[in-house]
Parts: C-alpha cells; sequence; structure tokens
C-alpha cells in the first residue's frame, strides 16, 4: 500500500508550471498592458517562475482555484477512492453469506457435504445475464466455510482500513499544500498593495487573515472533490445495495435521505450568515487589539485603559451574542438531522421484519440491509457536512479575497531598462493627488544628474511628496518623470529600487541585529537553488509555487556594496558607523555582546591572551587586588553565591536567577554537600534582616528595587515563612527533641520547613555578595564546602546530559558571557575606591594596545535592535537607517527628515559627510525645512503651495570643510528650534498637516 | 566587619545618635563600604558632591589648596561624617579630603540618603537638629569674633 502512495505522490509531483494558465490570474490583468505574462516571467532574470505564479491572483471560485493547482492530485486520489469501492462492495455483501451459507447452511442444502469457497465470478442481477465466472473455487465443509468466508471478511476490513488510510494521508498532504501556496500568495499579493490600500489596512487584521481565517479554507481543500467523490459512491453503493435487497426498503432509505438533503441546507443558511458576521467580528477584534497594543503609550498616557477595556468588553460580548445563536441554531439542525437518521432503523426493523416474517425477505437479506443502512447515515452526515463546510469556505474565501481586490494592488513588476540615473532628470506636469485635494500641480522642471539637490519645504506637504516622487514611494498621479527623455516607467521596478534609497523621518527597523538591519537593503541576491540539500523541501516548495532559494542563507549581493566578502562588508558598515558617530556605541555594544567562538575565533583566541596581558599588567600596577579572578579551585568573593555554585553562565531560565533553587540536580548535589541547610540559615537571616530594615517603606519604592533581597509582596509571604518556622520549632521544643522525633518529623511534613519554604528560602542566598551586602553570613568552611559542590554540580549537569551552564574555563572563551566578563575573566573589587574607574581605563588601554577594537567593534553589530528597534536610541534608529541606504551606494539617496533625530550640530556634520561623498556620481537630493543649509547644494529647488520652482543654481560653498562658517553659526543660534534645521519635515506645521492626512485617510 | 559595626559607627555621628537602630542598619545597608589607599582621594574641591563618607577605620585630611602647596584644615578620624554638608546643599565640594593612612569609609549615596530623608521624617529631624546645632554655634563664634 506505501508503495503504492509513494509512487502516486512522485507521478502527481508536478504542479501545474506558472503563468501556464490561460488566465493568467487577475495579477497578470493588472500588469502593464502589452506584457504577455508567461513571457515576461521568463525573461526576468534571476526570478523564479514561482513567484510570477505566487504573484498571479487568486480565482473568484474557490473550486476553480483549487481544480487549477491541484487538479493532478484530486484526480489520482478519486482513482484510488473508485478503486476501492468494489471491495468495499465485497466487505458489504460477506455478512449475508456467513448467515445464509455458512451458518444457516444454505450452501449444503441439497445433500451435499462440501460447498465451493472462493469461487470469483462477477455477481450480477438477474435482469443484467448470467454471472461470469473468473476461478471455481475450493471444495470445503460447513467449518471450513463459516472460518473462510469470516476470514476474508477480516481480510477486507484491513484492506478497506488501508484504502482509507492513504486517501487520508493523501487528503491531508494536497489540502496542506494547497494552504502553503494560498497563503504565499496572499502574503505576495500583500507587497503588492498600493500605498493608498496600505493606509487603509490594519496590519494585525491582514495577519489574522493569512493565519486564522485560511486555515479552514486549507483544511477542506483536501476534501473538496474527494469528499463528495469518496462518501457519495460509499452511499450510493449502500443504497444500491440496499435497493437490489429489497426494492421498498431501498426507496425506504431514499426518501428519509431525501428529505434530509434537502430540510438540513436550508436550515443551514442562517448558520451562514451568522458565520460571516462572525468572521468579521473576529477579525476587527484582532485588528483592535493591535491597534490597542500598538498605541499602548498613549493609552497610558490618556489614562484611556478604562475606556479600552469597555470597548473590547463591547465586542467580545457581541461576539458571544453571535456564537450563542450559531450554537442554538446548529445543535437545533443537529438534533432534527439525528431524529431523522433514527427514524430509517425504526422502518427497517419495523417493515423489513414484516417482510421477514411473510418471507418475501430472507433473514440473511435483512441482517445485510440492516448492516449496509448502518454505513449508510454517516456519509451521509458527512456529505450533508461537507456540503455545509463548502458554504462556509467558499464565504471565507470570498470575505479574504475582497482584502486583495485588483484595484488594491500595484502591477507586477514587468523587466526593463536598468541604466545608471545619469542624465537630465525631468519632471513634466507632475501631479499628486490626495484625497483632500492636490499635493502637487503641474511641476515641470529639470535636473542635471548627478547633483547635490536641496529642496526647500514652505512648511506644506509639498516637498516631502515630491522627495517621495521622487524616491517611488508615491506615484504621481498625472505626468511623468524622464532621464533623457525616456520616461522612467521604462525602467524595472527592480532597477530603480536597487539604484534610489529613501531615508525618512521614521526609520523602519525588524527585529534582529544591528548588521541585519544595515545589510537589509543587500538581500537581493536570491543564493543558487541547486545549494539547497533538502531535496524534499525542494520539491515541496517547486509542488506549493514558493520560492526555491534557500533559506537562510547568504542573500547579500556583495558586490553592490564594493565589497567581496562579509569581512570587508563589516568593515564598510563599521567605516560609515564610525564617519556618523556611532562607533563608540557599537564598541560598547561589542563589549557587552557575546563571542561565539566558532563565528570569531581570531577574536576568541586573541581574547584568552588579552585576558591574561590584561592580569599581568594590572599586577605591574600594583592593582591586581582590584580584579579577583575566576579560579576553578576559589570562592570569588565578589561574585554571588549562585555564580560561585555554577561557575559558569546559565544558558537556561532553569539555571538562572531564583529558579536554581528549584532545579533538581542543583538542590540534589546542594542536599548531598548539607549545603542546602546552610542556604536555608542564611536564607532566614537575610529574609529576617530584610523584614527589620524594609519594614515601613511604602512598596514600589525604588529602594526595594535597589537594594532588598525581597520584593515589597514578598515581605508578607517571607514574613508568614518566618512565622511557620518559629510555630514548629515552639511545637518542637514542647515536644522533646531527640533524633528520632527529629527524623519522624521531617518524615511526616513537620520539619523546619516545609519544601517549598525551604525552596523559598535558599533562593534569597544565592544573589548574597559578602563584601557588599555584610550581613556576616559567610565564612571560609563554607566557601571550601561551596567549591566542592562546584564540582560536584559540574559532574551532577553532565552526567545528567542537560547542560544549561556554559562553564568558565581560563583557557577558553566563554561564549555565554560578555565580551567584558570574558577580558576580565574576574569580578571587580567593589570595595576598593574608584576600582572600575581604574580597570576600565587599563582595560581600555589594553584593548587599544592590542588593537582588539575592530574586532570587538565587529561583534557589536551582532546587537540586538528589538521589535521596531526599541533597544537602539531615536538617533541610533536614525544612523542605522541612514547607513542601510549608504551602503547600497545608491545612484540617487534622497532623504527627508532622516538627519533629525541627530540633533542640529551632529546633523550638520553627517550632512557635510554626505556632500562631501555624494555629487560626483551619485545624487543626493535633501528635502530642507529653511533656507538655512540651501547654499551648500549645488541645485536648490522650493517648494510654494503645490509647486517646486527651480532649481536655482548656485556654486557650492566647498562641501569638503563641513565647519560652520560664521552665517550658519548666527543660524544655528537663531530662534528657531535648532534641531529643526536639518528636520526635513519643518517643523510643526508640517507635522500637524501631515497628522490631519493621515486623519482624513 | 559587618553591617552590625557599620551600625555602631552611624550611631557616634551626633546627626545619627536619635535614629531608630533598624533605620541606621538600612541607612548602612544601602551604603557602600570603600576602601581608599593612602594618599587616595575621597574627593577634590570643586568636584559634584555625590556621597558622604563615614570614616569606620583610618584618618583622612581635608585640605585647600593654597599659593604655597595645600592648607590642611582639618584631620578626621574614625566614626567622623564628611561631605554631608554638600549632598544636602547641592553644592560642588567646597575642599579636598585624602585619606592619609589606609581608610575604610561608608560611602553614603546623595540619592539614597535624600531618599531616606523624605521617607522617614524621624531621620529628617535628626538632620535638622544638627544643622540648626551648627547655625546656633556659629552664631555664637560670629558674636565671639564681633565683641572680641
Amino acid at each position: 500500500m506505501s508503495s503504492g502512495a509513494d509512487t502516486a505522490e512522485r507521478t502527481s509531483g508536478v504542479t501545474p508550471a506558472a503563468g501556464r494558465d490561460p488566465a493568467g490570474g487577475r495579477g497578470a490583468r493588472a500588469r502593464p498592458a502589452g506584457q504577455d505574462p508567461a513571457t515576461a516571467a521568463a525573461s526576468r532574470p534571476g526570478n523564479d517562475p514561482e513567484a510570477a505564479d505566487a504573484s498571479g491572483g487568486l480565482d473568484r471560485s474557490l473550486f476553480r482555484y483549487i481544480w487549477r493547482h491541484s487538479k493532478r492530485d484530486q484526480i489520482l486520489i478519486c482513482g484510488v477512492v473508485l478503486a476501492s469501492l468494489p471491495l468495499y462492495f465485497a466487505s458489504l455483501d460477506l455478512p449475508r453469506r456467513i448467515v445464509n451459507e455458512a451458518i444457516q447452511g444454505h450452501a449444503f442444502e441439497k445433500g451435499n457435504e462440501t460447498a465451493k469457497f472462493l469461487v470469483l465470478r462477477l455477481q450480477m442481477p438477474d435482469w443484467f445475464g448470467h454471472d461470469i465466472a473468473l476461478f471455481p473455487g475450493f471444495d470445503v465443509d460447513r467449518f471450513e466455510l463459516l472460518f473462510g468466508l469470516s476470514s476474508m471478511f477480516l481480510l477486507l476490513v484491513l484492506i478497506n482500513g488501508a484504502f482509507k488510510y492513504w486517501i487520508n494521508v493523501a487528503k491531508g498532504a494536497l489540502g496542506e499544500r494547497m494552504l502553503r501556496r494560498l497563503r504565499f500568495q496572499l502574503f505576495s499579493l500583500i507587497m503588492r498593495f498600493s500605498p493608498e490600500s496600505l493606509r487603509q489596512t490594519k496590519a494585525s487584521e491582514v495577519a489574522t487573515i493569512i493565519r486564522d481565517e485560511v486555515e479552514p479554507i486549507g483544511g477542506f481543500i483536501g476534501d473538496a472533490y474527494i469528499l463528495p467523490a469518496f462518501l457519495g459512491t460509499q452511499a450510493a453503493t449502500a443504497m444500491t445495495f440496499i435497493l437490489l435487497q429489497n426494492v421498498w426498503l431501498g426507496l425506504l432509505a431514499a426518501g428519509v435521505v431525501g428529505i434530509q438533503f434537502v430540510v438540513i441546507p436550508r436550515l443551514r443558511r442562517e448558520l451562514l450568515r451568522l458565520g460571516r458576521q462572525r468572521q468579521l467580528a473576529s477579525r476587527r477584534l484582532a485588528g483592535r487589539v493591535g491597534e490597542v497594543v500598538d498605541g499602548i503609550a498613549a493609552v497610558h498616557s490618556n489614562g484611556a485603559e478604562a475606556w479600552e477595556r469597555a470597548e473590547i468588553g463591547h465586542r467580545l460580548g457581541g461576539l458571544f451574542d453571535l456564537r450563542l445563536r450559531i450554537y442554538q441554531r446548529k445543535f437545533m439542525v443537529k438534533f432534527l438531522n439525528n431524529l431523522l437518521a433514527q427514524m430509517t432503523p425504526f422502518l427497517f426493523y419495523c417493515i423489513g421484519g414484516y417482510f421477514a416474517l411473510k418471507g418475501q425477505l430472507s433473514i440473511g437479506q435483512l441482517v445485510a440491509v440492516i448492516a449496509a443502512y448502518r454505513d449508510l447515515p454517516p456519509p451521509l452526515k458527512e456529505l450533508i457536512d461537507w456540503d455545509q463546510q463548502r458554504l462556509d469556505v467558499q464565504v471565507k474565501y470570498e470575505q479574504v479575497l475582497q482584502q486583495f481586490l485588483p484595484e488594491r494592488l500595484i502591477g507586477l513588476d514587468a523587466p526593463g531598462r536598468d541604466e545608471s540615473l545619469c542624465g537630465r532628470l525631468a519632471a513634466e506636469g507632475l501631479g499628486v493627488q490626495e484625497p483632500h485635494g492636490p499635493v502637487l500641480a503641474n511641476v515641470s522642471l529639470s535636473l542635471p544628474l548627478p547633483a547635490l539637490i536641496g529642496i526647500v519645504s514652505d512648511g506644506g506637504p509639498a516637498a516631502s511628496t515630491f522627495a517621495e516622487v521622487l524616491a517611488r514611494l508615491a506615484v504621481p498621479t498625472s505626468g511623468r518623470l524622464t532621464l533623457d527623455d525616456r520616461d522612467l516607467a521604462e525602467w524595472s521596478g527592480a532597477a530603480l529600487t536597487r539604484r534610489i534609497a529613501y531615508a525618512g523621518v521614521d526609520p523602519i527597523l525588524f527585529p534582529g541585529s544591528l548588521r541585519d538591519n544595515i545589510v537589509y537593503g543587500l538581500n537581493r541576491r536570491p543564493p543558487d537553488a541547486a545549494l539547497v540539500t533538502d531535496a524534499k523541501a525542494l520539491a515541496e516548495a517547486r509542488r506549493t509555487g514558493n520560492p526555491v532559494a534557500p533559506f537562510p542563507a547568504d542573500w547579500i549581493d556583495y558586490e553592490q556594496a564594493g565589497v567581496t566578502d562579509a569581512a570587508a562588508l563589516d568593515a564598510l558598515i563599521l567605516d560609515w558607523l564610525t564617519r556618523i558617530g556611532m562607533g563608540e556605541e557599537v564598541y560598547r555594544f561589542g563589549l557587552l555582546g557575546q563571542v561565539d567562538p566558532e563565528r570569531h575565533p581570531e577574536l576568541a583566541a586573541r581574547l584568552i591572551e588579552a585576558r591574561i596581558a590584561f592580569r599581568e599588567r594590572l599586577a605591574a600596577q600594583g592593582r591586581a587586588h582590584l580584579v579577583e579572578p575566576f579560579d576553578p579551585a576559589r570562592y570569588n568573593r565578589q561574585a554571588t553565591v549562585a555564580e560561585n555554585l555554577l561557575f559558569g553562565v546559565p544558558t537556561t531560565t532553569a539555571l538562572t536567577g531564583r529558579a536554581l533553587a528549584e532545579h533538581a540536580v542543583v538542590r540534589l548535589v546542594l542536599d548531598r554537600t548539607g549545603l542546602a541547610d546552610e542556604l536555608v540559615t542564611m536564607g532566614e537571616r537575610i529574609a529576617a534582616t530584610m523584614l527589620e530594615i524594609f519594614q515601613g517603606l511604602p512598596s514600589g519604592h525604588p529602594l526595594f528595587e535597589q537594594f532588598s533581597f525581597l520584593s515589597a509582596d514578598e515581605l508578607p509571604e517571607y514574613e508568614a515563612i518566618l512565622a511557620r518556622r518559629t510555630a514548629t520549632e515552639a511545637s518542637a521544643a514542647r515536644h522533646g527533641g531527640g533524633t528520632l522525633d527529629r527524623v519522624r518529623r521531617r518524615w511526616i511534613g513537620l520539619g523546619r520547613y516545609g519544601s517549598a519554604d525551604a525552596t523559598r528560602l535558599i533562593a534569597l542566598p544565592l544573589a548574597y555578595i559578602e563584601p557588599r551586602h555584610r550581613l556576616g553570613l559567610i565564612d571560609d568552611a563554607f566557601r571550601g564546602r561551596l567549591v566542592e559542590a562546584r564540582a560536584q554540580l559540574r559532574a551532577a549537569l553532565d552526567e545528567a546530559g542537560m547542560g544549561g551552564v556554559d562553564f568558565y574555563d581560563p583557557d577558553r572563551v566563554c561564549a555565554a558571557a560578555p565580551l567584558r566578563d570574558n577580558l576580565l575573566f574576574g569580578r571587580i573589587n567593589q570595595s576598593v575606591a574608584d576600582a572600575v574607574e581604574t580597570v576600565t581605563a587599563t582595560g581600555t588601554a589594553l584593548v587599544q594596545e592590542m588593537q582588539l577594537a575592530p574586532a570587538i567593534t565587529r561583534v557589536g553589530l551582532d546587537h540586538q535592535v528589538g521589535p521596531e528597534g526599541r533597544f537602539l536610541s531615536s538617533v541610533q534608529r536614525a544612523v542605522v537607517s541612514l547607513v542601510r541606504a549608504l551602503i547600497r551606494r545608491p545612484d540617487l539617496l534622497v532623504l527627508d527628515g532622516a538627519l533629525s533625530p541627530m540633533g542640529e550640530t551632529r546633523a550638520r556634520t553627517v550632512l557635510g559627510l554626505l556632500l562631501e561623498r555624494f555629487g560626483r556620481e551619485n545624487s543626493l537630493v535633501v528635502v530642507l525645512p529653511n533656507d538655512r543649509l540651501a547654499d551648500r547644494f549645488q541645485l536648490v529647488l522650493r517648494a510654494a503651495g503645490t509647486q517646486i520652482h527651480g532649481p536655482e543654481s548656485q556654486e557650492p560653498e566647498t562641501p569638503a570643510t563641513p565647519a560652520a562658517s560664521p552665517g550658519e553659526m548666527r543660524a544655528g543660534a537663531g530662534a528657531a528650534a535648532p534641531a529643526a534645521a536639518l528636520s526635513g519635515r519643518a517643523g510643526d506645521e508640517t507635522g500637524s498637516v501631515r497628522v490631519e492626512q493621515d486623519v482624513k485617510a | 566587619m559587618t553591617l552590625e559595626t557599620e551600625v555602631q559607627s552611624l550611631r557616634k555621628v551626633p546627626m545619627f545618635r536619635e535614629v531608630d537602630p533598624a533605620r541606621l542598619k538600612l541607612l548602612a545597608f544601602t551604603s557602600e563600604r570603600v576602601h581608599f589607599a593612602d594618599g587616595q582621594r575621597f574627593f577634590d574641591r570643586g568636584d559634584a558632591a555625590d556621597a558622604a563618607y563615614l570614616i569606620l577605620d583610618g584618618e583622612a585630611a581635608v585640605t585647600l589648596d593654597g599659593p604655597q602647596g595645600p592648607i590642611r584644615l582639618a584631620l578626621l578620624g574614625a566614626n567622623a561624617l564628611v561631605g554631608e554638608m554638600g549632598i544636602l546643599a547641592d553644592q560642588p565640594r567646597s575642599a579636598t579630603v585624602t585619606a592619609v593612612v589606609p581608610t575604610t569609609a561608608l560611602r553614603i549615596d546623595r540619592r539614597v540618603f535624600l531618599e531616606l530623608l523624605s521617607q522617614f521624617p524621624q531621620i529628617a529631624i535628626a538632620v535638622m537638629r544638627e544643622l540648626a546645632h551648627r547655625l546656633e554655634m556659629t552664631n555664637q563664634q560670629l558674636a565671639q569674633v564681633r565683641t572680641g
């Protein structure tokens, strides 16, 4: 069975090729006229046909869509279903033969000692003609016949089960493949949303569509054609069988079935309507929750929590109401359905029994009819369910489709020119219309590129919009842009996005490292599909119209950055970051970053070298006492008890912080070495001290956060733990304290502490450092025992094979620890005045001498920026966004407010740097809020209302000297907000205009 | 030396004499114990006043830079509190303080100290009493200078 399945998988492995479909989907229709989709896809260099297929549209009808992409699989599975039917029929017929021939002995009626078994013949109804004999059969006696027939019945059951198994697996795979394709297509379509439709789209709603709403569609696809075929034929077989046995009984069953088929779907129509409402309501709920989360800061600052809670509560109420109505309806329909289904057996027993008593029907026939009928309702019920699901899913599909209508999409990228953007760039009657009115109207001007161009804003949106048109972020509603009299529309979109870069006022960062974000614009070279080693994954991707390019893999187009490899690219990035003034910060990220010895083997080796040099240098300066090094055989007094116990950095949360006290292996070692009791005693003393000295401080007081071992909420809890101890101790004292008694008490859970209490207490001293906290809890004996426990714990953890700790090793880099700790390999003695400053200075000098700074800074590129770059400051985000644009070496760089977060002085320096770099081979366009810096540009455009005037040509002041001229100095000290001088978005008026636009949009 | 001994030292400071032991323990716990080598500066004149120091062990000299080198104003021994006026007045250091032998001191952070003052009126009153007492002394000295 399974080998058959494999063959089937292979033979059906060819998907309808991309673009071969004559309809071409609605995506193809959105393409500029005159482009044949197939040739377009084929001639586009480096593009997968799958991509073209994916961006092709979705059919209006779900069934057409399914048929288009899965007809081979559907037909194959249907074929297998049909092939299984004769056997199924045989398994229905067997019970009759077992009863009639073997048990009642009809086969031996005429005094025959034996009967024929396994006679293979096609049993035909009388009106069809004679049976066709295939095999004469064996002679068997009565018992042999019974066992033979029964075994055959069992065999058929097994074969039918195997068929069912294969069909279900194939159906599941088919559905999942189609779901993968559908999701991928929807995602591809999102990439093509036009700017206007993006403005109306809520991210969380679209995410809900792709994640949740298509799920049932996928589940249904596997059943779309096969289920009706399978169950329909099954039901028809059963029905035919009943009809053959007795026409009246057959008609009776058919009648009931007919009623079920007519009445139930009618009742279910209302259900569908409610289902549709529910889908929309829950999608809106997801959208609303997303909005609130995105704007949570505004919710808090406006104190709107109660309002938002009420709003969501109202929505949930609505959803509940809908669901309730759906349930009421649904279960009523179910009740009716069950009633009708149970009606038939009643009639069978009643009427069939009547016929049997009258002798018009043999008992064997009646048993077989009832057995056949037992198989009839499930397929019927499932068929009705299928029909319901079909309507439901079709509705869902249409709802999804509504979000992806062709008018919401921009055309597919067509191949075109790919030439450098040098020459005369001209705007011809350019206009941009927004819902509230024109932003740009009939702008005509011409700019010789490459050039340094400043666009001086008049406070309105025209300058920014013009910059967006140049950067191809806004689509002109009239007019065109030409380069040397050739329409820019002739260029391929891919070429233009490569040649034009834009950095705006709101940098968009993705979660990942600094490096990931900076090279984002270079991820344009899909690696060869041949590199994919997983042939199965590749075949699946092909089958489902997904991209075949390997991922994750190196997608970086080094050539575009002008470098040969990753190391050179890092150097280039660091060079830019340093020039823009973020080098120091990235170095600090590097110090806090982790060194993976496998990725940075050279740095890892040098770190060990530097670690030794560091110690020697401190010793030479007579400052060895400032750092207490990690020594496997010694307790580090400057480190916490937990650090000393683990002697490494935990890599799982189960070994981090207080969780250590609950870790089974740790507890085992602590109990074995007797440290557990000692730690409990320490915990007691810490808890008592904290209770004493922090009592009376209001909870949430900053001193708690900073100093206390306990948070304010925990004070009562630990108070209770200590009180329980006093109580049990008092009781122990009353009842005498023999060893036996203590053991007994411990055994029955009346030890000094319950195990939960003990764990809570052990958690406290884990963070204890004697020189810092000075409670006098640690003596040399404890230190000795802890170092012993350290070795035992390591052995126990190794034995348990759980890992979870990256142990300190003087000769190895600890990958889980920050680079700085690896360099220091010890803890600074905090009780020496100015120790941190002194050690830092020594370390910095050493890093400089050993020339480790570049490598450390490179580690800093691995720094995670967090969701939307929230781990970075706004200045850092702006720098990342700018370097991302610069690293691509664009022909044309458009900046609109990209420098404003950096502040006046720094922005001016950066602008000087850019003016120095651009203007010879590539052009720079900067939106300026005012005239102050306009004289630094070769060409100046001025926005006025909906017009852009210019260009005014001028000799720029030597851009090589960014130092401020006296005029600029005055300007810098002028009345306007200093940071706004380069901020593009020109101060508050522009801001408010934009807000208005957003509101109207 | 533990927290307890520091509390004993704090109790010997006139300013804290009346304060609850539990509060003094909190003050000690939230402070750092630091060691100064012979000749190491606590702070220089003109530095921002970020902490007060209670000398637990050793000696420190209060000096001002004069034309002929530093002029020693005072020599502080164990249980002396130094730098508290600076953190209360939020003014730069008015003199330089240097350890003259290896010295251990309790560094009372300014922010934490002010936090404790605002939280526990008892400590605030003790500080006010001490300041008023000093003012009174100064007035008397002034009167003596005028009449003398």
